[in-house]
């Protein structure tokens, strides 16, 4: 508070009356005769921590009448002691420090009720340090006051709603921050010790503050308190010499306090002579007495400060709530508390490896003790454990590791009760070599092998090639998913993979899985025989064989999971089982129909076949007839439906209907962290090249897109952006702007290379360089375009550019794929001159244009 | 007796295997091979970047037959193991001059 009231005889500032003279004269009795008897134990010597804990309860004592008084009324208010005070070393002139905690929002009745109950501390002459604070203050916690967090450490309640004391608790002495608190305490030791010249041999010692002094005995506490409690029975000596040495440094402050009248901890040689004589130290001159004294403090310095230098060493890293790193392994700080929060138990695998260790035996323990108790649902009870555990099953090192010791402990299988029903199940076949759960967990450890950096040098060019596929992945540890699942059907005796598919979508409704997930891991295990009796038992050299598979697959991404599990699981099987010779075959197949995907789709047309698509989008949209969603499908690539939804078909074909040759039809929309923009239109002069000029003008980086053309010449182009300076989502006409600006460019009205130039002049858009930028012109993919493959560092504009040159040799852009992997580009054109595939001399002149404008690129950069 | 040395197309091993059989040619030898004769590989290009694929994975099939089976045998190896496409494989004849069976130390004859 800014302007305390000095003194007793300044008054409360309260209405007076008798009955409140009264009350705060019992106050000043009461306080008076508590420092009394304090003093009087401090004469004797004896001023421990006994008689500071008694005296810290009367002052409690005070303060909770007063508090009674003041707020006792108040719902959700307490008060709470800190530091020293908290630990009940009061001596007569230490700070009394509070804290008031409300429950909600302060307003002026507080205001009024908080003097009533500061005002009578302050006449009573107490040195009060307060502090006020709403629960909410505590939403989010200041990591830049560690200070605070320390003194809140020693907090207990005084008088008040207990129920919100805990809650604040569980706020704030979360072993989250314990890590930071520690690593702050240890901060502010060494700033503290600074001026000591960091030596506890002082002849005259600050009992407090010096090395080996009060604070470092508290921090010893503190930090055994915050990793490992069990540290204070492990240390340099018997934890009764620290009680012994706290108690000694204790009698000695109170005396200083005592006789300086104030808050005063130097032991100076003046102050030597009386504190000597007050502990009643032998000997028949001053000088000797001192020097069994300073003998004694030395003595209990040197063992203060020799503690602090052990558990500084040996205590372990906080990495996580109720979690710490030790030599063995990571583990529970209180395993009990552990024992009956099973939701908190993932957490110890995913610290470890983060950490980079195990989990240690003991931990693992617990949890193999008290798993049995407990439902997979205890283990991951919310949405945020549920995201956790797909978070823990990225592929990194350590994680077949941990997966194994959570196997062995029981938790995986309680978890996962159909991976549990796999353990040890043998199931004999010629080639498999392990038991089923153990073949599962090696095949993750496969990928995690691939996932792990390499020294430069020792890496192959076969492991870099899949390391590379696994780089690609958005979301690897949905690969890992269906590695766990992928022969849990194997608990039984049928046939395995339709039982394995049947008993993870058991899985995904437990772990409330979005569709998109659920589809891609359902897709792996249904197919997971799949790629491998393809690319060992089947002619790879026919197209036709790449063909189909590719069609199976569908799209790139499932692509590289399914070669990457394929990969894993033959791996698995035995030592001998994956060889050059299957890795090679696995490859080429892959690279046949990631070719197939990118390259071929143009050949691949909708047609009447795929009718039953046109009646399920149909009967799901009333004002949608079959005929004119068959009319729209007709004619665009098959890849279309392997890559939207039937909500998404239903909304092309409404944006689609009465098109004339002068309209856009456009819908933008927010999808998950980025925008989906779909532009519908009939086929025009560099439409697509302004499509993407307009959205890069507007700063935005395209992550993915589509563009295809139906022979009908109606366009639909949908590009997949993120909007990293939040333009649409913070401005409220930025849609309409945008929409506004994109049929303006379309249209001819504006030029969009004007816009566009205002950004790439701009240093903020300048990007380091890494990928050299590649341009392949194929005339042999598809049979009816020249398809220019394009693979280059991301950059602003840079498919605006591209297509913008395309379209300036007279090409026409009638189908393109947009991916972004890192920060390169992988864009892939189908075009046509005139109606058909580009002469030789058209195609070199456009790679000589291309190039050039790439290079350029990459020069200004 | 001769051993026949049959290079074919990965695919077409189990054919190969199924009418080696018929003829009652009950030992063979399987391996993962990687070479190239007429077909030399190819050009693959990944990604817009060729990369040169000169080494083609093959399946290597050794059998040991009598005199009187193997005109039998590289018939019906060819027709198990052909396509009509380049890359379809060989078979490579060679004199054995003599055969012991390791656990008995008896010595074969045809």
């Amino acid at each position: 508070m800014s302007n305390p009231v000095p003194g007793p005889s300044t008054g409360s500032g309260q209405a007076d009356g008798e009955p409140h003279r009264d009350a705060a004269q019992s106050l000043r009795t009461r306080l008076a005769a508590a420092r009394d008897e304090l003093s009087a134990a401090t004469s004797r010597g004896q001023a421990g921590r006994d008689a500071l804990a008694r005296y810290a309860g009367a002052v409690d004592d005070l303060v909770a009448e007063l508090f009674t008084d003041a707020l006792g009324d108040t719902p959700q208010a307490v008060v709470l002691a800190l530091g020293g005070y908290g630990r009940r070393h009061l001596c007569l002139h230490s700070d009394v420090d509070l804290l008031v905690l409300f429950g909600g929002p302060l307003n002026s009745a507080h205001a009024g009720a908080l003097n009533e109950l500061l005002h009578p501390l302050w006449d009573l002459g107490l040195a009060v340090g307060h502090q006020v604070r709403e629960l909410d203050d505590f939403a989010r916690i200041e990591a830049d006051n560690p200070e605070f967090l320390l003194a809140l450490v020693d907090a207990r309640p005084i008088a008040g709603d207990r129920d919100l004391f805990n809650r604040f608790m569980t706020r704030v002495q979360r072993a989250d921050l314990y890590a930071h608190v520690v690593a702050a305490l240890v901060a502010l030791t060494d700033e503290r010790h600074a001026p000591f010249n960091a030596t506890f041999y002082q002849l005259e010692p600050d009992v407090k503050e010096a090395p080996g002094g009060l604070r470092d005995l508290a921090a010893v506490r503190t930090i055994a308190r915050l990793t490992d409690p069990a540290l204070l029975r492990q240390g340099p000596s018997d934890s009764a010499r620290l009680d012994e040495a706290e108690d000694f440094l204790l009698r000695v402050r109170s005396i200083l306090h005592l006789d300086a009248r104030r808050n005063q901890n130097v032991l100076s040689h003046p102050m030597q002579e009386r504190v000597a004589a007050l502990l009643d130290y032998p000997g028949a001159l001053p000088q000797a007495r001192v020097e069994r004294l300073m003998g004694d403090y030395f003595r209990h310095a040197r063992g203060v400060a020799r503690w602090l230098e052990w558990i500084r060493r040996v205590a372990p890293v906080p990495v996580g709530p109720n979690l710490v790193k030790a030599g063995d392994g990571v583990r529970f700080v209180d395993a009990t508390v552990a024992a009956s929060q099973p939701e908190s138990w993932l957490s110890a695998f995913q610290a470890a490896v983060d950490a980079g260790a195990a989990v240690s035996d003991d931990t693992l323990a617990v949890i193999q003790q008290h798993a049995d108790r407990f439902g997979g649902h205890d283990f991951l009870p919310d949405p945020t454990r549920q995201a956790a555990w797909l978070e823990f099953l990225k592929p990194r090192p350590g994680l077949y590791a941990r997966l194994s010791q959570m196997h062995d402990s029981g938790l995986l299988g309680r978890i996962l009760p159909e991976f549990g029903a796999i353990t040890c199940r043998v199931v004999r076949d010629f080639y498999h070599k392990y038991t089923v759960d153990e073949h599962t967990l090696l095949a993750i450890r496969t990928l995690e092998r691939l996932a792990t950096p390499m020294l430069p040098g020792t890496s192959t060019r076969e492991r870099e090639r899949f390391a590379s596929l696994l780089q690609d992945l958005e979301r690897p540890e949905l690969l890992v998913l269906a590695l766990l699942l992928h022969d849990v059907g194997k608990s039984g005796d049928e046939e395995h993979v339709a039982e394995s598919v049947r008993l993870a979508r058991g899985v995904f409704d437990r772990l409330a899985m979005p569709a998109d997930a659920r589809e891609a891991v359902e897709f792996l295990i249904a197919n997971h025989l799949q790629m491998s009796t393809v690319a060992f038992r089947r002619d790879t050299e026919d197209p036709e064989t790449v063909r189909r598979f590719a069609a199976v697959v569908g799209v790139e991404d499932r692509l590289k999971m399914l070669c990457l599990l394929t990969l894993a699981d033959v791996d698995a099987v035995s030592l001998e089982t994956l060889t050059p010779w299957k890795a090679e075959l696995l490859w080429r197949l892959y690279v046949d129909t990631y070719n197939q995907l990118t390259l071929g789709y143009a050949d691949e047309l909708i047609d009447q076949s795929q009718s039953e698509v046109a009646q399920a989008v149909g009967a799901r949209h009333a004002d949608l007839p079959a005929e004119e969603i068959s009319r729209f499908l007709e004619g665009l690539p098959r890849r279309y439906l392997q890559l939207f939804d039937q909500a998404a078909i239903a909304r092309h074909v409404r944006l689609a209907r009465d098109i004339h040759p002068d309209a856009l039809h456009v819908s933008l929309e927010p999808k998950g962290s980025a925008w989906e923009l779909t532009v519908v239109s009939l086929d025009k002069p560099f439409l697509f090249s302004n499509i993407s000029g307009v959205l890069s003008s507007f700063g935005m980086d395209i992550l993915r897109g589509h563009a295809m053309t139906s022979p009908h010449d109606l366009v639909l182009d949908v590009f997949q952006f993120t909007d990293r300076e939040r333009f649409l989502e913070l401005n409220p006409g930025a849609r309409d702007e945008f929409i506004a600006v994109l049929e303006n460019v379309v249209s001819g009205k504006v030029d969009v290379t004007v816009r566009l130039r205002r950004r790439e002049q701009s240093p903020v858009h300048l990007r380091p360089r890494r990928v050299i930028p590649v341009v392949h012109c194929d005339n042999h993919a598809s049979q009816r375009y020249t398809i220019v493959e394009i693979v280059a560092d991301d950059a602003l504009g840079l498919l605006y550019r591209i297509s913008r040159v395309m379209s300036q040799q007279g090409c026409d852009v009638d189908l393109v794929l947009i991916a972004t992997e890192g920060h390169k580009a992988i864009d892939v054109f189908h075009i046509t001159q005139a109606g058909a595939k580009l002469s030789p001399a058209a195609q070199d002149a456009l790679v000589a244009s291309l190039q050039r404008l790439l290079e350029e690129d990459h020069e200004v950069a | 007796m001769k051993l026949l040395k049959c290079i074919v197309r990965p695919n077409k091993v189990d054919e190969v295997k199924d009418a080696l059989t018929k003829l009652s040619v009950s030992g063979m030898t399987v391996s993962e091979v990687r070479g190239h004769g007429k077909q030399k590989g190819h050009t693959a290009i990944y990604r817009g970047k060729e990369y040169n694929v000169s080494l083609l994975p093959k399946m290597e099939i050794e059998v040991v037959v009598p005199d009187r089976l193997v005109h039998d045998c590289i018939k019906v190896v060819m027709e198990a193991a052909r396509t009509g496409e380049i890359g379809d494989g060989r078979v490579f004849v060679m004199p054995v001059e003599e055969s012991y069976k390791i656990r008995t130390g008896e010595r074969e004859t045809d």
